[in-house]
């Protein structure tokens, strides 16, 4: 059975508008008018125990509303939603117990107290038995690498430990479902790590089902298997990150930069784009295609300098995505 | 969840404010400060006048009143009210409607601990002080001095339900910080923490005498300097558990609607 169901899921604000100028500010005062923003607009999906999702998207693709929604802290404008069969808004406090929430934006832990403090006060709000209280933090600590740390006040911590500690809170009382609203953000490259591994981790060893939004791709190719993607309140993918590219019919990049210039090139496994003399870029027309075979086709004898693969990055893929299915008469 | 987690909050708000030690210092000075800026006050009014007592009241007493009716009763409230009001204004208020615990009753136990702290770090040292270098009264009899303790317990419920209240209202206002001001000018008027009621103009004494704000400082301390017989003291307490009770009411229905605002509309 499905731990999350959607269906036709949508939120819509109403945002008094606000008029500038300070005569604005006084007829506002009397009369307002509401601008409707549809922040999520008819999302579906299902998840299954023990599944890792990524739910990705640009800034103000309704994300955070949708991680709000299925933790019952917004209430949806229309379609369903269950969580863990229930309807989580109608059902906050029992949700609550079962659940397990990062922001990455919002701190949970007690600003003056040691971690350790906060930690304890978890303990007592969801009413874990110490006996696994203790088994938990012990692991929690060990694998998050709190130790040299847990005895000191959450304000003296850096942004990387304090994450750390944020996700390491979110899981004492073993939720069944970790959301996670862009736990990465902000943080440097050894710290996005540690927490991808460890979510990684979590999700295998102790199957707990994780969601979780970003706008970071390596997030998603690190821990989930599976892709939601959004934009602009809607759904654009659903399945395993492998097929996006092919699916969004974005292709890689590739930067071959020469020594001297090698004269024109042409190849049959990439093409050119851009010819700039001694560097040339190419697109990847197949996912199959390696840089080897690229490599192998070009042949020794140029004075090849330096070989650069890109990725599309995410918000390439979704406007390539979001223009093939306008121009593919798909209502947008 | 079990219902000891509550008091667990009020350890750990007590725990708090000891990493802000230094705190104590400037709060023990500013209330001495303030409180023999009221002495000095009481005592030139007191000289103008012929006999040792006004309106049946001496200047010990008077000075025990300022003690009560200030440091004692109507102790800092704007600690919580900035609290619920921040948490309203930055959004942080979701957190704690991501955990299954009721935001009311945690403000509670929150704010036991910041008085508990407050009262043995502040309230008692400057009582302490006020009495050896003063000096204070002792309760008119055994009955005003037992009834103070009721009627102190109502003061510390009725100034966080006031205070809470106020603080939900910032999910209309957007802002805590005038309301600050509002109600430190209206508390200190009609609670009686400055001027005791029986000063007033009578009609004026009438109706703060009859406003919740009374309970929070006015009738505790005219209570332990004997300005009240048993049966007006009787009656002041059960018209206060209706204020409490009606006050209670408002906040739960307030919370029910911001709660409901917070969820429909996203803060």
């Amino acid at each position: 059975m499905a731990i999350i169901s959607a269906q036709g899921v949508e939120k819509t604000f109403r945002q008094p508008k606000r008029q500038s100028g300070l005569a604005g500010a006084i007829r506002s005062l009397f009369s307002r008018d509401y601008t409707e923003v549809r922040a999520v607009n008819g999302i579906s999906f299902t998840i299954q125990p023990g599944e890792a999702v990524g739910y990705l998207g640009p800034n103000g693709a309704g994300k955070s509303t949708m991680i709000k929604m299925m933790t019952g802290i917004l209430v949806p404008t229309a379609g369903t939603l269950s969580v863990l069969g229930r309807e989580p808004h109608s059902n906050r406090i029992t949700n609550a117990a079962e659940i397990g929430v990062v922001f990455g934006q919002r701190s949970q832990l007690w600003w003056d107290l040691p971690v350790r403090d906060s930690f304890d006060l978890n303990r007592h709000i969801y009413d874990i038995p110490t006996p696994r209280f203790a088994e938990n933090l012990t692991r929690l600590t060990t694998m998050l690498d709190m130790g040299g740390y847990i005895d000191r006040p959450v304000r003296q911590l850096s942004l990387g430990q304090r994450m750390r500690a944020e996700i390491a809170m979110a899981l004492l009382h073993d939720p069944k479902i970790l959301f996670l609203d862009e736990p990465t953000i902000g943080l440097d490259v050894v710290a996005k790590d540690v927490v991808r591994k460890f979510l990684a981790e979590v999700n295998r060893e102790r199957g707990t089902t994780i969601i979780l939004t970003t706008h970071d791709l390596v997030d998603i190719e690190e821990i989930c298997p599976r892709l939601i993607m959004v934009d602009d309140g809607k759904l654009l993918f659903d399945g395993e990150l492998k097929h996006l590219r092919s699916a969004l019919g974005s292709r890689r990049r590739l930067k071959l930069e020469f020594g001297t210039d090698p004269g024109p090139i042409t190849l049959k496994t990439a093409h050119l784009v851009t010819d700039e003399g001694a560097a040339k870029h190419f697109l990847l027309d197949s996912e199959q295609t390696s840089i080897l075979d690229v490599l192998t086709e070009l042949g020794s004898g140029h004075d090849l300098k330096d070989v650069k693969l890109e990725e599309p990055d995410i918000e390439e893929v979704i406007r390539t995505f979001y223009k093939n299915k306008v121009q593919a008469g798909v209502a947008p | 969840m079990k219902l000891a987690a509550y008091p667990a909050f009020t350890a750990t708000a007590f725990q708090s404010r000891l990493a802000y030690r230094n705190q104590v210092w400037s709060g023990v000075f500013g209330e001495l400060v303030f409180m023999f800026a009221r002495i000095a006050i009481w005592t030139s009014v007191f000289s103008t006048v012929a006999s040792d007592s006004v309106d049946g009241v001496t200047l010990p007493q008077m000075i025990t009143y300022a003690l009560l009716a200030g440091p004692v009763l109507y102790w800092d409230y704007s600690r919580l009210l900035r609290d619920v009001g921040t948490a309203v204004k930055s959004g942080d208020i979701a957190v704690y409607l991501l955990k299954p615990l009721l935001y009311p009753a945690y403000m509670l136990a929150n704010h036991t601990g910041n008085f508990l702290f407050d009262l043995l770090t502040v309230t008692v040292p400057v009582a302490i002080i006020i009495g050896f270098t003063v000096g204070l009264v002792p309760p008119a009899s055994l009955f005003h001095g037992l009834a103070f303790l009721p009627f102190w317990a109502l003061s510390f419920g009725m100034l966080f339900l006031l205070t809470t209240i106020l603080g939900l209202a910032a999910f209309w206002l957007m802002t805590a910080d005038s309301l600050d001001w509002f109600f430190n000018s209206i508390m200190t008027l009609l609670a009686g923490g400055i001027v005791p009621l029986w000063f007033f103009p009578g009609w004026l004494a009438a109706i703060a005498g009859n406003l919740p704000f009374a309970w929070v400082s006015y009738y505790p301390a005219a209570i332990y300097i004997g300005q009240l017989d048993p049966s007006q003291a009787l009656t002041a307490f059960i018209i206060g558990l209706v204020w409490f009770a009606v006050l209670l009411g408002v906040l739960l229905w307030l919370w029910a609607k911001a709660r409901h605002r917070l969820i429909v509309q996203g803060g």
